[in-house]
């Protein structure tokens, strides 16, 4: 099956594409690896007026040591590059978190932006067309109608991104430009809980770069899914802190996949980081964590599912984090 | 289903070292155009969503990559290989030849996908350890059999030229 009918564009600068994205009528949809644009467009979800290819913009490639002895990492490197990049070794949990998303094939293709920008999914929206037309639209298509969580008023697609969480664990700060400037904010601001506007980037804004401070901090990242190589995960979590004299400070904890929106966790954190990482300030993190993330949904995993894992990995990530105490 | 028109442009596409210019669509994907318009039918189409890597073929670093998600326009002025460039002077490749000796192909139509898979491990590791055979074949299915014939083969290609 072909993809939907749209004018393709691939400009040779940064700002050529910016203004294209400002100033272009109809819908432009910047695409990098494309395995999440194409494949949403195969299932007619995407059906862009402008398919706007950023792939071998020069200004997204690359990684720079940053005056503060971190790095900024180009929003348009390829995974594969990224995981391999000598200067990504300081940052284990990065490379894990990268190793984590699809199949090599697709990471030869998914770059960083993109991983970080994944359209949220729903098993009734993520479905071919033909599917779709049993129900008819939803909040995706600009219809007041969620066909997954019939009284819900927004959209409650999951986020798919491996990276995003590990990242937000890692203080990352993302860096958005548009033909009239640019603007840097923490990865953990970059998402909404609003599945169709779910990040907060501008329709004529481009995720450009990715900083993150300088390493040294210690991390855990595990990923739970049904096959190791190309699933989507059930659930993420990224937690990150800093051994000094045999304590563990600002410790920060992430999940992600669980709901619309990577999340951070300050309230287990502290109780964790408080406790001393000790066998019941652990037990009572995990417990804390269920109300600190808030309402689950029953999205392609039952809530009640979702609770245990979501348990169970903040148990994991802070056990798995004690243990690499120097 | 979508009804606006789509102008096709002139792309120059290079595959398996032979260079084409080519009319093509933008609602056309690499896949499209390798199958369609160059007759080079060995790459299949499964599932179509980049999903089971039946349409994998090389990229010009030798890389694995799937061509049913690719726009066909984005690969314009780039070459590609696919499952007939690997033989040469009618000589199987040494990949190819391993499939062969160690049964590594049951009903066929994953093979191609699990050959090109397979060629770019050995592409990008001179000696692939058991973590880069598990990684780089993790992405492609075969619903037959399993990947461990396919695994002996990759490493007798590997022992072989080390």
């Amino acid at each position: 099956m072909h993809l939907p009918a749209h004018e393709f564009r691939k400009p040779d600068s940064l700002a050529e594409s910016l203004a294209m994205l400002q100033n272009h009528p109809g819908e432009v949809k910047p695409v990098a690896g494309g395995t999440d644009v194409v494949f949403n467009m195969r299932g007619r979800l995407f059906q862009p007026d402008v398919l706007l290819s950023i792939r071998e913009l020069p200004e997204l490639q690359g990684v720079d040591a940053t005056p503060g002895g971190g790095l900024r990492l180009g929003a348009g490197m390829r995974l594969t590059d990224l995981e391999r990049a000598p200067e990504s070794g300081a940052y284990p949990m990065l490379v894990q978190a990268c190793r984590a998303v699809a199949s090599r094939h697709v990471r030869n293709m998914a770059t960083l932006g993109g991983n970080l920008c994944l359209d949220t999914r729903c098993w009734y929206t993520n479905q071919t067309a033909e599917w779709r037309q049993a129900k008819g639209p939803c909040l995706k298509n600009g219809v007041q109608a969620c066909h997954a969580i019939q009284s819900s008023p927004v959209c409650v697609a999951l986020n798919a991104s491996d990276i995003a969480p590990a990242l937000i664990a890692l203080q990352a700060r993302v860096t958005l430009a548009s033909a009239t400037g640019r603007r840097v904010l923490p990865l953990a601001e970059f998402y909404t809980d609003d599945g169709v506007r779910h990040t907060v980037r501008r329709p004529d804004e481009l995720l450009v770069s990715v900083e993150l401070p300088a390493p040294g901090d210690a991390g855990v990242f595990i990923k739970e899914t049904a096959r190791k190589g190309n699933d989507f995960s059930y659930g993420v979590v990224a937690a990150a802190g800093r051994w000094q004299g045999g304590k563990l400070s600002g410790l920060r904890l992430a999940v992600g996949s669980l709901t619309t929106r990577p999340t951070m966790l300050p309230g287990p954190a502290r109780i964790a980081e408080a406790g001393g990482l000790s066998d019941a300030a652990i037990a009572e993190a995990s417990a804390a964590s269920r109300e600190s993330l808030g309402a689950l949904t029953n999205l392609y995993t039952p809530a009640a599912y979702k609770s245990v894992l979501l348990r169970t990995l903040v148990t994991r990530a802070l056990e798995g984090l004690r243990g690499t105490q120097p | 289903m979508n009804a606006r028109p789509a102008k096709r442009v002139v792309m120059t596409l290079t595959v398996n070292g032979d260079t084409h210019e080519l009319l093509v669509s933008p609602r056309q994907t690499l896949l499209d155009v390798i199958r369609g318009q160059l007759g080079l039918t060995g790459t299949k189409e499964g599932c179509a969503t980049g999903t089971c890597g039946v349409c994998t073929i090389n990229n010009a670093q030798g890389e694995a990559f799937l061509s049913c998600i690719t726009p066909a326009l984005e690969w314009d002025g780039q070459s590609v290989t696919t499952i007939e460039g690997l033989e040469g002077d009618g000589k199987l490749a040494p990949i190819q030849q391993a499939f062969v000796d160690y049964g590594a192909v049951q009903c066929g139509f994953c093979t191609p996908g699990v050959i090109m898979s397979a060629q770019g491990i050995l592409n990008t590791f001179p000696r692939p350890t058991e973590d880069d055979i598990n990684d780089g074949m993790a992405g492609v299915l075969c619903r037959c059999t399993g990947h461990i014939k396919v695994k002996e083969a990759i490493r007798e290609v590997a022992r072989k030229r080390s």
